[in-house]
């Protein structure tokens, strides 16, 4: 599925991107453009390059080909100086929280503050941290280092810390992975209502169905570094794809179930006759020991 | 074909990393310059020269009196039985300074602070909080880079002169004490023997010495792969390749160094 984008298609638009490691192709000539004030949630299996396209959309890593843009301006090709301004127009919720553990709560959520501007008023700041940690129900942890609290606390806590700067754009990579499910509806209900207090634009990358149908304005679909299905919750609930309707099921097809299923062991020296039938002439030479 | 294939491929490998880590390297140094001239950044690197320097001065202490002490113990049956053990604190002293004195305590160094730094950064990385610094604008080299470099280029000559100094005191002690060499005698040959331009030399290995162990130990941090056993490479590389580093780094800054001497002071190296 391949639909054409313009760079002014939304807030942030990544057209045509390919991503390739050593060789091997992660996104494979992709095309997204994210709506502004809207949640998009993008799903797929684990490996399926959803993660590396979110790290496009705030350039942390470059496409091989392809372009990005945010607000109509190219931004893939951009310095990292340049990129810097750029960047703090976005907030970014990593996976595992990736709160700087040398530093407390309250210096995990000044940094970003810290690093744009000279702070003079710390009562003002003070002020500031209280009230993005009450957004997220952690006010009065300001003085905790990340070690001494929850996988839960550590998320909430880096979703404080991305909105420091009031940004137009908060990125969440996987942020109900490893939550027991109330604690992930925690998360499921700050991200909503982030996205009513703040208007922000979110994108969530997430396997989590219940999360996505819950926060999601559209969802889509990442199946071997394409885009398989886009749309809303009801268009994905109902998608004829078998693949579509095998993950947001949770279920196993048949072809990927049969190598547990099957017993004994193959032997690699095995021969087969297909490999000397002359209409294959590599595998014949490799049999022949040529 | 497969292992022409395979050579080809290590070579491509190769000339990539040089090429990763030669950008590093200029980056590492540019912003380092830059951040020197930045109020802003002092805390960070007087942090670093608190975490990376003042907490070194014992073992670099220890590592210094022992090579001094060694030395004396070793060197005086020699000595001794030419009749020269009055001259003992000359070769002590010399070694010291010159050689023994900066390259073990850099090597010590490297043990110490360059692990640390690799694992440090290697598990900020692992866990994605490099990824967060730069999402959030800010240049992770200038933030993370630049301070422990600097604070490795100042502080390793100043670290030297400890190891330095505590070599002196422990070959004097040793050869005085223990070995009863007359005290004035060792004194008087040593401050003959010794110079100024050697001491300096020395000491001025260790910014080299700090800025190699600084750039390769981060680069290693930065670049260390997922998991425990990531890291724990990433440590064992940062630490060969510094030592590799300290001595190579060693030997040509003593071609160096000897032609300038010879160039200023052409006679005195006859003497």
């Amino acid at each position: 599925m391949h639909k054409d984008v313009h760079k002014d298609d939304g807030i942030i638009v990544v057209q045509n991107v390919t991503k390739q490691y050593s060789g091997r192709t992660v996104l494979d000539n992709v095309s997204l453009a994210v709506e502004p004030g809207k949640t998009t949630v993008i799903i797929g299996k684990s490996g399926c390059g959803k993660t590396v396209m979110m790290k496009h959309m705030i350039v942390l890593e470059r496409p091989t080909e392809g372009q990005v843009f945010f607000k109509g301006q190219r931004i893939d090709h951009q310095h990292e100086r340049d990129l810097a301004e750029v960047r703090r127009h976005y907030g970014f919720c990593f996976q595992m929280g990736a709160l700087f553990d040398s530093l407390t709560v309250y210096e995990n959520i000044t940094f970003p503050i810290q690093q744009k501007q000279k702070i003079t008023d710390w009562n003002k700041m003070d002020e500031l941290v209280k009230q993005k940690l009450a957004m997220v129900g952690m006010d009065g942890f300001q003085f905790y280092f990340p070690a001494s609290l929850s996988g839960g606390q550590q998320k909430r806590v880096a979703l404080a810390r991305a909105i420091a700067l009031n940004p137009e754009v908060i990125l969440y990579d996987e942020p109900t992975t490893g939550l027991d499910p109330v604690r992930s509806d925690i998360i499921n209900e700050l991200i909503l209502k982030l996205q009513e207090a703040l208007k922000v634009t979110s994108v969530v990358v997430t396997h989590d169905m219940k999360s996505a149908y819950k926060i999601a304005d559209r969802i889509v679909m990442f199946h071997e570094g394409r885009i398989l299905a886009d749309g809303d919750a009801d268009y994905i609930r109902n998608h004829p794809n078998p693949i579509v309707q095998e993950f947001i099921n949770g279920q196993v097809s048949e072809s990927e179930l049969a190598p547990i299923r099957m017993g004994g062991t193959r032997f690699e020296t095995q021969f087969h006759p297909e490999d000397f039938k002359p209409s294959n002439p590599k595998k014949q030479g490799q049999a022949t020991g040529s | 074909m497969a292992m022409i294939e395979q050579i080809g491929a290590h070579t491509m490998q190769g000339v990539e990393d040089l090429g990763r880590f030669s950008r590093f390297c200029s980056r590492g140094l540019i912003s380092s310059f830059r951040t020197l001239f930045n109020p802003r950044a002092y805390p960070l690197i007087w942090a670093q020269m608190n975490a990376i320097g003042v907490r070194s001065v014992p073992v670099i202490m220890i590592t210094g009196a022992f090579v001094g002490m060694v030395l004396a113990i070793q060197a005086y049956d020699q000595l001794a039985g030419m009749g020269l053990e009055e001259r003992l604190g000359v070769l002590i002293n010399i070694a010291v300074v010159k050689e023994l004195g900066p390259v073990l305590a850099a090597v010590m160094l490297a043990g110490r602070v360059g692990g640390a730094l690799t694992a440090e950064l290697g598990t900020m990385n692992v866990t994605e909080q490099i990824s967060a610094v730069e999402s959030m604008g800010v240049d992770p080299i200038r933030y993370l880079v630049a301070p422990r470099m600097l604070a490795c280029l100042i502080l390793t000559p100043l670290l030297i002169i400890y190891a330095d100094f505590m070599g002196i005191a422990g070959g004097y002690l040793v050869s005085v004490i223990q070995l009863k060499i007359n005290s004035a005698a060792y004194i008087d040959y040593s401050a003959q023997s010794v110079e100024l331009w050697d001491i300096l030399t020395g000491a001025m290995k260790g910014i080299f010495f700090g800025g190699a162990m600084a750039i390769i130990s981060c680069y290693k941090g930065f670049t260390c792969r997922e998991g425990a056993q990531g890291v724990g490479q990433a440590c064992t590389e940062a630490f060969v390749g510094s030592f590799v580093c300290i001595l190579a780094i060693n030997f040509f800054y003593a071609i160096v160094i000897k032609s300038v001497y010879t160039t200023f002071w052409p006679i005195k190296s006859l003497l």
